[in-house]
């Protein structure tokens, strides 16, 4: 290869990988939308399964583990249906596992939203009621609720990341 | 007899062997049998549970499946000849030696294992108790439908492990395919019917082989109560 050549290559190169980088650091908002809602909903899915993993033991770490945990997914549960702003589906080009459906019978996304919100609240109520039976019945019937708007609105994890 | 063809050859060949097969001999235990057939039923479960997300059965299946492979380790050691890998696994040039007659037809049949189904054997061991174990830890996309051990990894530690969780799986249902077509190969090019003993535990042979040393079943009823505290001890997560 003649020395200019070579210098062509890298600084083709050199082009490809700042490319890569701004691409990599800087998107449009709707990947931030993205990572900050999946986010949120892994602190939930951490805080539910704090919750379980409680349930297995013995003793029941009831305020420090149980009620804080019920308190995130309420919380959080609340809001959830505002983080899927029209734009944010996979449409974009933007690797999300949020399906075009949510925007196309929006009405029962919110629905299942509203439902979830519901069986939070009784998550909550039943982590202070510190009973644990109610409470794993409570658990499993939150469960059911994510469940159910996964199923129809998140795609499967297949093929694509981590 | 100068050029007589290759196949005319082995069909007289298999002939004078049909003739010679005069006698059932015992091939398979009954351990072996059911162990298997539990394995075949209890993975198709697995998968299929799996894929519709109805995890609840997902996880009785998948205990079923410790048990019996857990099962078919000790009796790998301890169990009829047949069972042994001490018996059937073989070294490198015995393996090279049976893959290349493997084109003939006039091969007489394996008493157990062949040399390269021993491999496969192996493999789909090592495979299905890795899936097993990677499922015992995975976390559920919601947190709740969890493996028995995955208090003891983080959400996110254990999403990852669902994931390799899958992947492996799909490494064991190539080999399982693999094994599936083999045994369809022995049965259309080499007419010899591998699913029969697998069912029977007899194949057609003659008076002079060896017969397979059979092992006490009160040993198998001992490992599969062992087998079965085990299971149920990591079904608890070993919380007691
Ligand atoms: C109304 C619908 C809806 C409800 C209810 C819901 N989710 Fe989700 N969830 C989604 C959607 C859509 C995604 C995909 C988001 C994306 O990839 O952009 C998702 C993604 C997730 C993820 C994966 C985040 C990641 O790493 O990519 C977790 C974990 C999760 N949800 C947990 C929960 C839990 C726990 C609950 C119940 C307490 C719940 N979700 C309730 C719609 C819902
Ligand atoms: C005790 C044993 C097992 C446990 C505890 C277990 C646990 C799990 C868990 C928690 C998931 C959900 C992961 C997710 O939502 O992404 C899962 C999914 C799955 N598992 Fe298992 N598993 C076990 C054994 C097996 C076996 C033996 C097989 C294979 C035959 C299998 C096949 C699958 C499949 C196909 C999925 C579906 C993945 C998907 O959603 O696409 N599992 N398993």
């Amino acid at each position: 290869m003649s020395s200019s050549g070579f210098r062509i290559a890298v600084a083709a190169v050199c082009a490809g990988f700042s490319l890569w980088a701004m691409e990599a650091a800087a998107g449009p908002p709707e990947v931030a939308q993205v990572k900050s809602r999946q986010d949120k909903f892994r602190d939930m899915g951490g805080a539910l399964k704090a919750i379980v993993d409680e349930l297995r033991k013995q003793t029941v770490d009831w305020d420090n583990i149980v009620a804080p945990n019920a308190q995130t997914i309420k919380d959080r549960s609340g809001y959830l249906i505002n983080w899927f702003p029209k734009g944010t589906g996979p449409e974009g080009g933007v690797k999300t596992h949020a399906l075009p459906a949510i925007w196309q019978t929006n009405d029962d996304f919110v629905r299942l939203g509203k439902t979830a919100e519901a069986e939070a609240v009784k998550l909550n109520q039943a982590a202070l009621g510190k009973d644990r039976n109610a409470l794993r019945a409570q658990a499993e019937a939150m469960s059911k609720a994510c469940k159910a708007c996964h199923d129809s609105y998140r795609s499967p994890e297949r093929d694509n990341d981590e | 007899m100068t050029s007589k063809p290759f196949h005319d050859l082995s069909k007289a060949y298999r002939m004078e062997l049909a003739h010679a097969y005069t006698t059932d001999l015992k091939v398979w235990d009954l351990p072996v049998r059911i162990m298997h057939w539990i394995l075949a039923i209890a993975i198709g479960v697995c998968w299929w549970t799996g894929a519709n997300h109805q995890l609840e059965y997902h996880f009785y299946s998948g205990y079923v499946i410790l048990w019996t492979v857990l099962m078919r380790l000790y009796w790998g050691l301890v169990g009829s000849s047949t069972a042994r890998f001490s018996n059937f696994v073989r070294g490198p040039k015995a393996i090279v030696n049976y893959a290349s007659a493997l084109h003939r037809r006039d091969t007489p049949p394996s008493h157990g294992h062949n040399a390269l189904g021993a491999i496969a054997i192996i493999i789909m061991l090592g495979l299905v108790l890795t899936v097993v174990i990677l499922g015992l830890f995975s976390v559920d996309v919601d947190g709740f439908y969890s493996g028995a051990l995955s208090s003891y990894v983080t959400f996110e530690q254990g999403r990852h492990l669902a994931h390799l969780h899958q992947k492996w799986l799909d490494v064991l249902l190539w080999v399982i395919a693999l094994h599936i077509a083999a045994v369809f190969f022995y049965f259309i090019y080499k007419q010899q019917n591998l699913v029969g003993p697998m069912l029977s535990g007899k194949r057609p042979g003659d008076g002079g082989e060896a017969e397979m040393k059979i092992a006490p079943l009160s040993r198998f009823a001992i490992g599969g109560v062992i087998a079965a505290a085990l299971v149920w001890a990591v079904s608890n997560g070993f919380y007691f």
